[in-house]
C-alpha cells in the first residue's frame, strides 16, 4: 500500500463524508416549512446541498483514478458512521449496542480488506 | 371468545390473500435489486470516467451516464421505500459491496483475495447488524 493509494482512498473517504453532510442539509431543509412548493426545492440550503453532492461525484471520479472499483462500495460503507454521528449530534437520534457493533464490524471489515487484501 | 372467532375469520380471509401479497413483495424486492444494480452501474461509469482526461468527450459521456443513473436511482429509491421498510431497503443495499467486487473482477481485471472477501463479508455483516439496530423504528 503506497502513499499515493492512501491519498486517493482518503479523498474517496472525504467525498463520502461530504455526501453525508449534504444529506444532513437536505434533511434539515425537509424539516422546515415553505410558503410554496417551488421554494421547497429552490432555497439556498437545498441548492447548496446539491452542489456539494455533485462535487462529491467529481471527487469520487478523481479518486477512482487510483482506487480499485471493488474498494469503492467498501469505503462508502463509512457513511453509516457519519450518519450515526450527525443523527445523534444534530437530530438527537438514539444509538444502541447493535448499531455500535455494526459500525465496529464495518470499520473492522475495511481494515481487513485494506491490510489482508 | 369473540376475539378468537375474529382471529379465525381474519386468518381465513388472509389465507386467500397471502400468495398475492407474496407475489407483490417479490416484485418489490426484484425492483429493489434491479435498482441496486443500477446504483452499482453508476459506480462503474464513475470508474470509467476516471480513465479519461477532465472534460474530454469520453469523460463527459461516462460522467453524464453516471449522473443519469444516480438520478434514476434517487427517483426510484423514493418509490421503493414507500413499499418496503426503510431498514429492509438499507440492509439490502449491502449487496452493492458484492457488485463492486464482481464488476471490478469482470470489467477491470481486479484481483479478489481471501483477505478482500473476508473484509467485504465483515462490512456486509456490519451493515446488516447496524440496520437491525433500527428495528421497531421502521418509519424513521
Amino acid at each position: 500500500m503506497n502513499r499515493e493509494f492512501l491519498l486517493y482512498a482518503g479523498l474517496l473517504l472525504f467525498g463520502v463524508f461530504l455526501s453525508a453532510v449534504s444529506q444532513v442539509m437536505l434533511k434539515k431543509a425537509a424539516l422546515r416549512t415553505y410558503p410554496s412548493k417551488i421554494k421547497e426545492y429552490l432555497n439556498p440550503l437545498v441548492i447548496f446541498a446539491y452542489v456539494i453532492f455533485v462535487g462529491t461525484t467529481l471527487i469520487s471520479v478523481y479518486a477512482y483514478r487510483v482506487v480499485p472499483l471493488s474498494l469503492g462500495p467498501i469505503l462508502e460503507a463509512t457513511s453509516y458512521i457519519y450518519v450515526t454521528i450527525f443523527g445523534v449530534a444534530i437530530f438527537r437520534e438514539t444509538i444502541n449496542i447493535k448499531k455500535i457493533c455494526g459500525l465496529l464490524l464495518i470499520i473492522a471489515g475495511i481494515g481487513v480488506y485494506a491490510l489482508l487484501g | 371468545m369473540r376475539y378468537s372467532v375474529y382471529n379465525m375469520r381474519e386468518k381465513k380471509q388472509n389465507q386467500g390473500k397471502k400468495p398475492k401479497r407474496m407475489k407483490q413483495n417479490l416484485h418489490v424486492y426484484l425492483g429493489l435489486h434491479i435498482l441496486l444494480l443500477v446504483y452499482s452501474a453508476s459506480i462503474v461509469f464513475s470508474k470509467l470516467a476516471s480513465g479519461y482526461s477532465f472534460l474530454s468527450v469520453g469523460f463527459i459521456l461516462c460522467y453524464g451516464m453516471m449522473l443519469l443513473l444516480l438520478g434514476m436511482y434517487a427517483v426510484f429509491w423514493q418509490q421503493i421505500i414507500k413499499k418496503l421498510p426503510l431498514m429492509t431497503a438499507y440492509a439490502n443495499k449491502a449487496v452493492t459491496v458484492v457488485w463492486g467486487i464482481v464488476w471490478g473482477v469482470v470489467l477491470f481485471d481486479e484481483k479478489i483475495t481471501w483477505g478482500k472477501a473476508l473484509g467485504a463479508a465483515l462490512v456486509i455483516a456490519g451493515v446488516m447488524l447496524y440496520v437491525s439496530g433500527d428495528q421497531g423504528k421502521e418509519a424513521a
